[in-house]
């Protein structure tokens, strides 16, 4: 009795282990789970719409900015004086859409009369539209005009943070090229990067537990979208347009990541988030 | 709550620490049965501690949550 109860104690223990090797294997291989993840934010570069140099800068680097902000202005005095030629030559070109529609409407009296011919009447009609043609466009050139004197006070389009700020008064801007970014406040939502094996067990709404690499609490969220693609490095082709195809071993692949989007949930207080920190992500299983 | 071991700005999987907590656990009841004398009466000892290794590898992992 005693032999069969050692026997039995032992095989006991070892069942007990074989189920438990299973239930750690499937915990860590098969449930949806990364420490690959990042807490990320829309980031809003700000870009000057105008050339010039920097004639005020009104905002620090890290400071927090409302909506609609001003944050620098560019030298206004090209963007001035363009405004005014073109103010002044939609003038001219009303005043000689105004003549040539006085000079139209006494050729038609003149007309009726026969004392001109029913070309020179047609020619001048022509004239007219013309001359309101000339005002249509010299009103245009004047509003683009007008937008580029308002594009040189460069302001917040959105709420937020300023980030790297190396802008300095007296710089000179160009158009079209980034001068610095915004963190959009309350913007923040993380992004973990599951492995393609795990995809299937991941779907929308799923609950989430976020934790950072600083101890806090965790955070919570709930999936909003599967990545549906990431780069194939064998598309690129060289300057031959040859494909680049990569060499890989046969026996041995790599699991593809795939990102996931985790809207978070309110966050607690005080807690410190910054775009590009590490966060470990638990997906709820059913 | 262990879901990664911060040692000086690395993360570590807490299996780094669970592991030699297992096998700190199995020594320990290896100590134990020996001062109570009752490792002679178990039949295949090293079957018997190894799969004792596994279930605390695996009691840690589930009491401690950490992956």
């Amino acid at each position: 009795m005693v032999r069969y109860l050692r026997i039995m104690l032992t095989i006991v223990v070892i069942i007990a282990a074989i189920f438990a090797g299973r239930w750690v294997w499937t915990d860590y291989m098969h449930t949806p789970w990364t420490r690959d993840g990042r807490i990320r934010a829309d980031i809003v570069t700000i870009v000057p719409d105008v050339s010039g140099w920097v004639t005020k800068l009104n905002v620090k680097d890290g400071q927090q900015v409302a909506k609609g902000e001003l944050l620098f202005s560019v030298d206004q005095q090209r963007y001035q004086a363009a405004y005014d030629k073109s103010k002044a030559n939609t003038n001219n070109s009303l005043y000689s859409w105004e003549l040539a529609k006085h000079k139209y409407e006494r050729r038609k009296a003149l007309n009726t009369q026969q004392a001109i011919s029913e070309e020179s009447l047609e020619a001048t009609r022509i004239s007219t539209e013309i001359a309101k043609a000339n005002y249509d466009l010299a009103k245009a050139d004047q509003t683009v005009a007008q937008l580029n004197l308002s594009r040189t006070q460069v302001t917040a389009p959105v709420a937020g943070q300023i980030i790297n700020l190396n802008l300095r008064q007296g710089n000179y801007v160009a158009q079209g090229t980034p001068v610095f970014a915004i963190v959009q406040s309350d913007s923040f939502y993380v992004t973990g990067y599951f492995e393609e094996t795990k995809i299937p067990l991941i779907h929308t709404n799923q609950k989430a537990t976020i934790e950072l690499l600083s101890d806090t609490k965790p955070l919570t969220g709930q999936v909003v979208s599967i990545g549906k693609a990431i780069a194939n490095i064998n598309t690129q082709s060289n300057n031959q347009l040859l494909p680049q195809v990569q060499q890989t071993f046969n026996w041995v692949r790599l699991s593809q990541r795939i990102p996931v989007d985790i809207k978070l949930d309110a966050l607690p207080e005080g807690i410190q988030l910054s775009a590009g920190m590490t966060a470990t992500i638990h997906l709820a299983t059913e | 709550m262990h879901h990664a071991v911060v040692i000086g700005g690395l993360e570590f999987s807490p299996l780094v620490i669970y592991f030699p907590m297992a096998f700190i656990l199995t020594a320990l009841t290896r100590f134990i049965l020996h001062r109570l004398d009752w490792h002679d009466r178990i039949w295949k000892v090293a079957w018997f501690e190894v799969s004792l290794f596994m279930c605390f590898l695996a009691l840690s992992v589930f009491l401690l949550s950490g992956r």
